[in-house]
């Protein structure tokens, strides 16, 4: 059943990966990111109770809460950025 | 089964660590380096190296992230046009690729049991550990009191790249006050978005309270001072992104974040130095107390204290240094 779960927590970071990699916009990436983030929670998770050390959730917990911040310094980032090229458009990736 | 879940994540790693090079956008490069950490630490993690896994996680994918955003607030988002010398560095790269492949050819396989790094002193680690230090953690046994040396010079390690980058960012004489922070009196950091304030603030103590936790538990479970002060410093950081770098200077000036970076390591050095005068070695816990034991722990927390307020000044200062010199 562990097994089974983390098969489909790999697949879908791959598929993450993938969207992180092709873009096309920025907005994709930040949420492919986002998304990897929130699988590398549940992995650890799923792999601490496979090995029996359910010891190990607090690495889990320190990526959720270090995550968040990651979004908000991104947010910060875009906003300082709409400062200083009012009306630009948004950067679109390579 | 690890073994093919790790194989997938390499895989993963490897192409991410294409795509960082291959990205032409800097703020692409930036996020897919996250990624390249989360999966990093997920490694480390299915080897069952917790301790490597809580750092990675801690700088690579929170606090790096936010420094090179800080960085990339600085310059433009395009990379440069690459250099003239690419044959060159092509063949450099191709030369010490083989190296390593090569090298690699006289590394015992993965898991042997007869391989020099199961049998030489880490045996010896875990002995001695149950007997003379009594705590479940070896890998803390190991870092702070049986390579206590190793560990003192990552200090001072840590300890110098941050006063380098002070003297490099930190105070410029350049520019007017009014000139940094963001034009028009427009208030720094997301007070104005309520979600994420509202939110944020809340997590703020919790993520400290977490980074003491993980200071303190460091001998009990994966952690340490590495850890605990990467985790420290990215609340305060957090606090600094929700309310603007001003209000997080007030409650940590750049004064005190100085003294933190020189007295964690001079903590560290003092404790090995007590050491010396009350009879033993330098950095030998064993004779603080009267009971070789109990040194032995209070020597580790005490050099744990220090290694954490060394990383908490270190990092914050380095963001402070971006967040003046930038407007973010």
């Amino acid at each position: 059943m562990f097994y089974a779960v983390t098969i489909a927590l790999l697949a879908t970071m791959a598929l993450a990966l993938a969207r992180a990699i092709m873009g096309p916009t920025v907005y994709d990436r930040v949420l492919a990111v986002n998304m990897i983030g929130t699988k590398t929670v549940l992995l650890m998770s799923v792999i601490s109770f496979l090995f029996g050390r359910p010891d190990f959730l607090d690495l889990a917990l320190v990526y959720a809460l270090i995550n968040f911040i990651g979004v908000l310094a991104v947010l910060e980032f875009f906003r300082v950025r709409a400062y200083d090229r009012s009306g630009d458009s948004e950067a679109d990736g390579s | 089964m690890t073994v093919v879940f790790s194989m997938f994540l390499l895989t993963l790693l490897l192409i991410t660590a294409i795509a960082v090079v291959h990205a032409g956008n800097l703020f692409v490069a930036v996020m897919l380096s996250g990624i390249f950490s989360l999966l990093l630490a997920l490694n480390f993690f299915l080897l069952d190296a917790a301790d490597v896994a809580l750092t990675e996680a801690a700088v690579g994918a929170g606090i790096s992230t936010v420094l090179f955003l800080g960085a990339l607030s600085l310059t433009t988002d395009r990379e440069k046009s690459p250099s003239p010398h690419r044959l060159l560095s092509l063949a450099i790269v191709a030369v010490t690729t083989l190296a390593v492949i090569m090298g690699t050819l006289d590394k015992p396989s993965f898991g042997d049991p007869e391989a020099p790094v199961q049998v030489h002193v880490a045996p010896w680690y875990l002995e001695t550990t149950r007997e003379a230090i009594q705590i479940p953690n070896v890998v803390t046994a190991v870092l702070s009191s049986f390579r206590g040396y190793d560990t003192l010079g990552e200090v001072f390690v840590v300890f110098t790249a941050g006063i380098g980058v002070l003297f490099l960012i930190g105070r410029h004489s350049g520019t007017k006050p009014q000139d940094i922070g963001p034009p028009h009196g427009e208030p720094s950091g997301l007070r104005h978005y309520l979600i994420p304030r509202l939110i944020g603030r809340m997590l703020v103590p919790f993520i400290m309270l977490f980074g003491l936790y993980v200071q303190f538990h460091g001998e009990y479970g994966p952690g340490g001072g590495f850890q605990a002060g990467a985790i420290i410093a990215a609340s305060i950081i957090l606090y600094a992104l929700l309310e603007g770098e001003k209000r997080a200077l007030q409650v940590l000036p750049r004064s005190v974040l100085v003294g933190m970076i020189s007295g964690g390591a001079l903590l560290y050095s003092a404790v090995g130095v007590a050491g010396m005068l009350m009879g033993g070695n330098f950095l030998d816990y064993s004779v603080l107390l009267d009971d070789p034991v109990k040194g032995q722990q209070i020597g580790i927390i005490l050099i744990e204290a220090g290694v954490g307020i060394t990383v908490t000044g270190v990092l914050l200062s380095i963001f402070h240094a971006f967040a003046a010199r930038g407007r973010f």
